[in-house]
């Protein structure tokens, strides 16, 4: 199965998935040229973020030098701060809970970085993401328990032509012990990255107010209210909730409360029981498919938030690049501006970004 | 892959060989401390007192001139920093520079000024020398010192020093010149030209990193940047590198006596390769040719490419140049010296810099022109893909 010395770009993030994937390549005997991607600069503030700090730039420039292969930083903070990092604060602006990763996978890593990969005749381009290319079509990874195919909806259907992901058929472990068989152990034992990583110490607040200023409306005051327009109270900023959340509401209720709505217009934040929380229909928009389009009147698989169980969803409208689900069950806390996938089993169908979820059963237009 | 061929001696260069014969015995049976009072020390200090002496000799200066640094980036701070401290207490206010400086006579500047001191910077024409009108305006009897590097290290223009440095004396002001880039290019006599600070580097001739020295006129108190022993009169405490300045005494002996052929020679390589780059790729910008200019540096863009984009596809031909200036984690980021010479920020951020040197030959030359338009092609190809997505 060697590829006989065909070039592949890799993303290495300093981080034991992408060491690990490189050094597979290498294994299986690809012409392997590594890549960091510096998406971000906090000027030395954040010595100890897992991702894109200096030191993750060092493990990784090390981990090729360990393999013997060329490792380059690209300098992608300009396109990254427009295509994602507006964005993000951009939705939480619009009353959303954006996934900046989304748009950095179909913006900076599958878009950007597949550029730079034509620049040196690199035919593939590989990430450490666990999740599989299976024919040409993208599948869950084996571990469920690590699958990041939730993440990856948004790219270019033609990439998946020229894309690898060597550890997504293994689990965690399976990859760490590589990286120890391999004698890795810059990496081997790393901690996993959990936070957005241009957030400094989980505090998304910061971002928006370090791009729109301290008087960024989706941080100033606004009202608590329940479903029937009664003031519950008030808080400092809608961009603080995000749909299902229950802590900083206030208390005094006979049931457990959580936010249910955000209206940006009147700063409101929307506060229910449970039974306000659930959904029996959704909506989302910029619909991209990794295969072709399925037809209205089909039933999917979906999932509306990272590490939620799927549920199954009749298709009853697709315009070009909307679509409505009717759900087969009540899922909650269907969140604006989270990813909506559609799977067909292990496969990605296509996903796009939920305006907005629906409490009764939406049905099909005659 | 053929051989690799090295473009990059502006960042530095091997060691030579001469060099490193004259420094192995004191990693011998030389190993003594210049301080101490024994034979091993006699022996040690009579060698780098003959290294000093062999430096200033260099220079036109005379051996008490001469202080040994770990480099052009100390140098440079003992130059700016030591000038200004020196001197804070006088009523002179002001530093001036220019905006095409080393980072590190930047970063200088840029800390004397948290210190008190009035940043100045003087305008630049855009063939990359210094504006004299208003290098003779920033330049007043408020100002401590003014510094102007010799040679620029990304474009080679080289600065009229003699001036530049006249004037500043006329208006009772220091006059420092970053020399790392013109040692060994262009002929650097103190005994003539009016610096009263100068800088100069080990590494880009022939000797190893760490090792620099810095040029300070006879009668010039500077504060120093270290505290501790009496080393070096007290300018620079701290256990000479023996070695290194013998090396570095031999290496600036070599690129005084070699100095005029290197030229001519590096000039031929250069030109060769200017004009291969530009035959083949006509629309390609080579920065800083409008004036004077050192005979090893091709800076060049072309547009609708990247830096970055460049380098990397160079790297993995077998070619290493540079761009811009790297920062810490070795991502590129366009250049401020061009950008300070007008250039726009699209050709800024495409700029590639070649330096030729002692390993580069014809052949060497002929290839890198030959592998270079199906580079730019592919990268621009690339780059106008994207740009349409």
């Amino acid at each position: 199965m060697t590829m006989h010395g065909e070039r592949v770009l890799v993303a290495m993030s300093g981080g034991v998935d992408s060491s690990v994937a490189a050094a597979l390549l290498v294994e299986q005997g690809y012409d392997v040229v590594g890549a960091t991607m510096k998406l971000f600069c906090h000027d030395g503030d954040l010595p100890d973020r897992p991702c894109c700090s200096l030191d993750s730039v060092n493990d990784a420039r090390r981990v090729c030098h360990a393999l013997g292969i060329p490792h380059y930083v690209l300098n992608l903070e300009s396109a990254f701060g427009r295509d994602v990092v507006d964005d993000f604060v951009r939705e939480y602006a619009e009353g959303r809970t954006p996934i900046p990763c989304v748009r950095c996978n179909t913006f900076t890593k599958f878009r950007d970085l597949v550029a730079k990969a034509d620049t040196i005749d690199a035919r593939w381009i590989a990430t450490g993401h666990y999740a599989r290319v299976v024919d040409s079509t993208l599948h869950r990874g084996l571990d469920h328990a690590k699958d990041q195919s939730y993440f990856l909806w948004g790219i270019d259907r033609r990439v998946l032509d020229r894309m690898i992901l060597p550890v997504g058929a293994q689990t965690k472990s399976e990859t760490r012990a590589v990286a120890h068989r391999l004698g890795l152990e810059v990496v081997a034992e790393k901690r996993e990255s959990q936070d957005i990583c241009f957030v400094p110490d989980g505090d998304h607040t910061k971002v928006i107010r370090q791009r729109l200023g301290p008087d960024a409306s989706s941080l100033a005051a606004g009202p608590f209210l329940l479903s029937d327009g009664t003031v519950v109270g008030a808080h400092d900023g809608h961009a603080r909730f995000t749909i299902g959340q229950r802590r900083g509401l206030p208390g005094g209720f006979r049931e457990p409360m959580f936010v249910v709505g955000i209206r940006p217009a009147d700063r409101a934040v929307v506060i229910g029981p449970r039974a306000e929380l659930l959904g029996r229909g959704l909506t989302a928009r910029h619909m991209n498919w990794l295969v072709d389009a399925p037809f209205v009147g089909s039933t999917v698989d979906v999932q509306v938030r990272h590490r939620a169980p799927t549920v199954s969803a009749l298709i009853v409208r697709l315009d070009r690049d909307e679509i409505e689900l009717a759900l087969d069950e009540p899922v909650a806390a269907i969140t604006p501006g989270q990813s909506l996938v559609l799977y067909d089993g292990e496969r990605v169908l296509g996903g796009g970004v939920i305006e907005s979820g629906k409490r009764q059963l939406p049905v099909r237009a005659a | 892959m053929p051989e690799p061929i090295y473009l990059d001696h502006a960042a530095t260069t091997p060691v030579r060989q001469e060099v490193l014969d004259a420094m192995v015995p004191f990693y011998g049976p030389r190993f003594g401390n210049p301080s101490s009072a024994h034979r091993w020390g006699r022996d040690a200090r009579t060698a780098l007192d003959e290294a000093r002496e062999r430096v200033a000799h260099c220079l036109g200066a005379r051996s008490d001139e001469i202080c040994f640094t770990s480099g052009g980036t100390e140098a440079d701070n003992i130059a700016i920093l030591g000038a200004w401290r020196a001197l804070s207490g006088s009523g002179r206010r002001a530093v001036v520079t220019t905006p095409i400086e080393h980072k590190a006579v930047l970063g200088a500047v840029h800390q004397a000024a948290k210190e008190g001191a009035q940043e100045r910077f003087t305008a630049m024409r855009d063939t990359g020398a210094v504006d004299l009108s208003s290098f003779n305006d920033v330049v007043r009897n408020d100002t401590a010192i003014a510094s102007v590097m010799w040679v620029n290290n990304e474009i080679g223009t080289i600065q009229p020093i003699d001036d530049l440095a006249r004037h500043a004396k006329s208006v009772g002001a220091l006059f420092h010149t970053d020399a790392v880039q013109a040692f060994g290019n262009v002929a650097i006599d103190a005994s003539t030209v009016p610096f009263d600070v100068l800088t100069v580097s080990g590494h880009k001739i022939g000797a190893p990193k760490g090792i620099g020295a810095v040029f300070i006129r006879r009668g010039l108190v500077i504060e120093p940047l270290f505290h501790g022993g009496t080393q070096d009169r007290g300018r620079r405490p701290g256990t000479e590198n023996v070695a290194a300045a013998v090396g570095f005494a031999r290496a600036a002996e070599l690129a005084v006596a070699e100095r005029e052929a290197h030229w001519l020679q590096l000039e031929r390589l250069r030109d060769r390769l200017e004009a291969g780059i530009l035959a083949r790729v006509p629309d390609a910008v080579v920065h800083g040719r409008g004036g004077p200019r050192a005979p090893h540096i091709v800076n060049v863009s072309v547009p609708g490419t990247d830096s970055e984009s460049m380098l990397m596809a160079l790297d993995l031909r077998g070619i290493g140049c540079s761009a811009g200036s790297a920062c810490q984690s070795g991502s590129v980021s366009p250049s401020h010296v061009l950008s300070a010479i007008g250039v726009s920020n699209e050709l800024a951020s495409a700029a590639i810099r070649m330096s030729v040197g002692a390993l580069t030959t014809e052949a060497a030359v002929d290839r890198v022109v030959e592998v270079y338009p199906a580079l730019i092609a592919k990268v621009r190809g690339a780059n106008a893909a994207a740009a349409a997505d």
